[in-house]
């Protein structure tokens, strides 16, 4: 039966493209551990090019008007969030928005909030630079994996408080992992070369798994663990009304409903 | 130009049809006004035109709808663009860029206009609507009425055949509407532009259209001269109902025409009814208050008294200091030179219950008061809120409209019965004062009629000082005892509503314009005020 356009899904075509565009930027965060010799620009130069490759080929296939206008809303409040915290001390009030609105969206909508709202954001707080490639593919991913989170368990729909422990415990994985993307991005190049905690070229994988560890730890977890927190304050609080508000949006957005053109009507009654 | 064949619409999760059977023709160049109550399918009329129902709504249609030749049911609305032009209600709602020049080149960067095409086609929409000062200026900084010309010149830009306007006046002040109609009357006139334009002011645009559909509760509808359909639509303008009181043969459609009509009905002397001043007690006390926003004066040293029992009026163009002088009085401003006193009390020292029970306050967007999910959880919080019995606010409110369903969101309903609930909330703790900022922006003329009953007996019954700031006259005229009219932050006129209403002919109402120059203000007044005058009752 014909319906109205469903909220945006990746075709086929844009899964391969996705998931090729993924392996190279992941290539990008951890080729120190394998390969001797200076990789960056390249990566930077390769991951960059990969987003463009994406959104294209994303907005060449049918994304329809009313996705594109809840992207555009989400994007905004996403960018108006990120001033607010700057990344001080890893105080970024905006983790939690991206994750409850993908967990509504689906997906491939959440995976291109990531991007879009990422991007925006970046011109707003003047992070426009080598690492705003890296920071929209991790955000793109946290998007992904929150939209792919389980809306049925056991043939019982997850909502109320099992959906907030459920976002939460998302939201502190994605926390972390964002820490460590990043940390994998720029430790190589920020501690010089002699120090403990360096970054050893062609050294052992293990010997720099653990140099990394150990810089993550001494360094970063001070920026993590605050956003962790913030993150999960943020979900407990707003989760049940953000959640309804963006429900009802999706409800109210009349997506997949079927439309039917007859010659007469008739009411069953 | 545009055709509807055995229209019938149902929309999805709805066992009702919105229409049937609907068949109409409107001509190239005709100007067509939608009228309906609330909810009875205008917008979505409005919206099969392009096809925006059932395309981005879902729906069963039956029948066949074609503008121009084409068939809605098999091209979507993108591809009507260039055909079909459309404007909502709220222009704000739909603007995407900044500035003047950039929203007017949107649409046609969109639709792949080469640039040459673009220029010549922005400079003559400028001309047309006469925004060629404004081309440069953001558009938030510019006012209702121009926003609204901004909106209809980005919808012609395109060249459209059809231009389709959803209430494109209803949020906007007398002035900015006449604004607007007059450019939309041009356009119809000058490029023979076929425009379809539904308005629940139907004082304002009668007298530019060509035809009306009416759509009536049922789900019936008849097309036909706005004369025919007016004699028996029971939406109508305040001449049509003195025209139908009177029983006169016909009905006209303007001022000039019921006078003519009516000379007969004002060859005598009326007796001047003297309306008695209120005598309660002063409920509002305001001396000598400024107020400053930066450098620019909202206020100069207004000094006011409202009393208990009494409906004023406080009526001023766009920036008169109506809303600061209210908010003031509520005592959402602290920093004020002079003094408010609410029943003694200064207004920003009043918390919790108290202030609940002493200022009622319903701001022009009523709906920033609606938090909760659904009807009856806004109604209950209200109960806690104001330590009521439970259900007694929802007692209320099912007094003001008996339909409404306790599980809607409140955002989901219509206009009129969310006014409903927003006056329930606020009346319910029965507070000494009532303040509202623009009570009838988009309401038809049933919920209007509604928040009449409402006032006056609220006012009256229970002895209740109310205060609204409003720029309809026809509401003033049916509601208020007295009237304050600012300008630039000054008091120019305070007194009984006749004499301030009837002092300038800008600010009559259409009954008093028709009776002039017998003081009366609404059919209920005429009617009154010829018996008394003739002996004899004019409805005979």
């Amino acid at each position: 039966m014909k319906t109205t356009p469903g909220i945006f899904r990746l075709s086929a075509q844009s899964k391969v493209v996705l998931a090729f565009t993924s392996v190279i930027a992941l290539a990008g965060f951890v080729w120190p551990f394998f390969y001797v010799g200076n990789l960056h620009w390249i990566f930077v130069a390769a991951i960059a090019a990969s987003a463009l490759l994406l959104v294209s080929e994303v907005g060449i296939g049918s994304i329809d008007a009313k996705s594109i206008a809840l992207l555009g809303v989400m994007s905004a409040f996403i960018t108006l969030l990120r001033p607010l915290g700057a990344g001080a001390a890893g105080l970024e009030p905006i983790w939690f928005a991206l994750i409850i609105a993908a967990r509504v969206f689906g997906p491939s909508w959440g995976f291109l909030l990531g991007i879009t709202s990422m991007t925006t954001s970046a011109l707003l707080t003047g992070g426009v630079g080598p690492w705003l490639a890296y920071q929209v593919f991790a955000a793109g991913w946290i998007g992904l994996l929150a939209g792919s989170l389980p809306q049925k368990f056991a043939g019982k729909l997850i909502r109320g408080a099992t959906e907030k422990v459920l976002l939460v415990v998302t939201g502190i994985f994605a926390s972390f992992a964002f820490g460590i993307l990043m940390d994998l991005q720029f430790w190589p190049w920020v501690m010089g070369s002699n120090t403990q905690l360096s970054y050893v070229p062609g050294g052992a994988i293990s010997e720099n798994l653990s140099r990394f560890i150990t810089f993550h730890f001494a360094s970063s977890m001070a920026w993590d663990i605050p956003r962790a927190i913030l993150t999960s304050v943020l979900i407990v609080m707003t989760a049940t009304p953000f959640l309804r508000a963006l429900r009802r949006t999706y409800f109210r957005a009349a997506f997949l409903t079927p439309i039917e053109f007859k010659n007469v009507v008739q009411i069953k009654n | 130009m545009i055709r509807f064949n055995n229209v019938s619409l149902i929309y999805p999760h709805s066992l009702h049809t919105v229409f049937e059977d609907l068949s109409f023709t409107i001509d190239e160049g005709e100007m067509v006004l939608v009228i309906g109550a609330t909810g009875s399918g205008k917008s979505s009329l409005l919206r099969l035109i392009n096809g925006l129902v059932p395309h981005h709504t879902g729906g069963i249609l039956a029948g066949d709808i074609s503008v121009d030749g084409i068939s809605t049911s098999l091209t979507k609305p993108g591809g009507l663009a260039h055909l079909i032009g459309i404007v909502g209600q709220n222009p704000a709602h739909g603007f995407v860029t900044d500035t003047v020049e950039e929203e007017l080149v949107f649409g046609m960067e969109a639709l792949n206009f080469a640039p040459d095409v673009m220029r010549k086609r922005v400079e003559e929409i400028l001309d047309l609507l006469s925004l060629a000062h404004l081309r440069a200026r953001s558009i938030s900084t510019l006012s209702g009425g121009e926003q609204q010309r901004v909106a209809i010149g980005s919808a012609l830009v395109m060249h459209p055949k059809v231009l389709v306007l959803d209430e494109p006046t209803s949020a906007l002040d007398p002035i900015a509407a006449e604004e607007v109609l007059s450019i939309l009357h041009r356009l119809v006139h000058d490029l023979g532009l076929t425009v379809v334009i539904s308005e629940h002011k139907l004082e304002r645009v009668i007298g530019f259209a060509d035809r009306i559909i009416a759509i009536s509760a049922d789900g019936k509808t008849e097309i036909d001269i706005p004369e025919e359909i007016l004699k028996k639509s029971p939406i109508a303008p305040p001449i049509v109902h003195l025209a139908r009181a009177l029983n006169l043969d016909s009905v006209g459609t303007s001022v000039r025409e019921v006078r003519r009509m009516t000379t007969h009905l004002r060859d005598f002397t009326p007796l001047l009814s003297q309306p008695g001043s209120a005598t309660g007690q002063t409920v509002v006390a305001i001396e000598k208050l400024s107020h400053f926003y930066g450098e620019k004066m909202a206020l100069r040293e207004v000094s006011l008294e409202f009393k208990s029992g009494e409906i004023s009026a406080v009526m001023g163009r766009n920036g008169a200091g109506k809303s600061t002088l209210f908010k003031s009085i509520v005592g959402f401003h602290t920093s004020i030179g002079g003094q408010i006193r609410v029943l003694g009390t200064d207004p920003t020292e009043l918390h919790g219950r108290k202030r609940l029970s002493t200022i009622g306050y319903i701001p022009q967007e009523p709906s920033d008061l609606l938090i909760h999910p659904s009807v009856a959880k806004e109604c209950a919080a209200s109960d806690r809120d104001n330590g009521l019995a439970d259900g007694s606010t929802f007692a209320f409110l099912i007094r003001l409209t008996p339909t409404v369903n306790p599980e809607a969101h409140p955002r989901d309903l219509s206009e009129g019965q969310r006014l409903s609930l927003v006056l329930a909330l606020i009346l319910c703790s029965a507070p000494d004062v009532l303040i509202m900022d623009e009570p009838t922006r988009g309401l038809d003329y049933q919920a209007k009629s509604l928040l009449v009953d409402t006032l006056v007996s609220y006012s009256r019954n229970l002895g209740k000082c109310v205060l609204i700031a409003t720029h309809d006259v026809e509401l003033v005229a049916e509601v208020a005892d007295r009237v304050v009219f600012l300008a630039d932050g000054d008091v120019v006129a305070d007194g009984a509503t006749l004499d301030v209403l009837l002092s300038s002919p800008a600010f009559a109402p259409q009954v008093a314009k028709v009776m002039s120059p017998a003081p009366w203000l609404t059919v209920k007044d005429a009617l009154r005020g010829i018996a008394e005058a003739t002996g004899k009752d004019p409805q005979e």
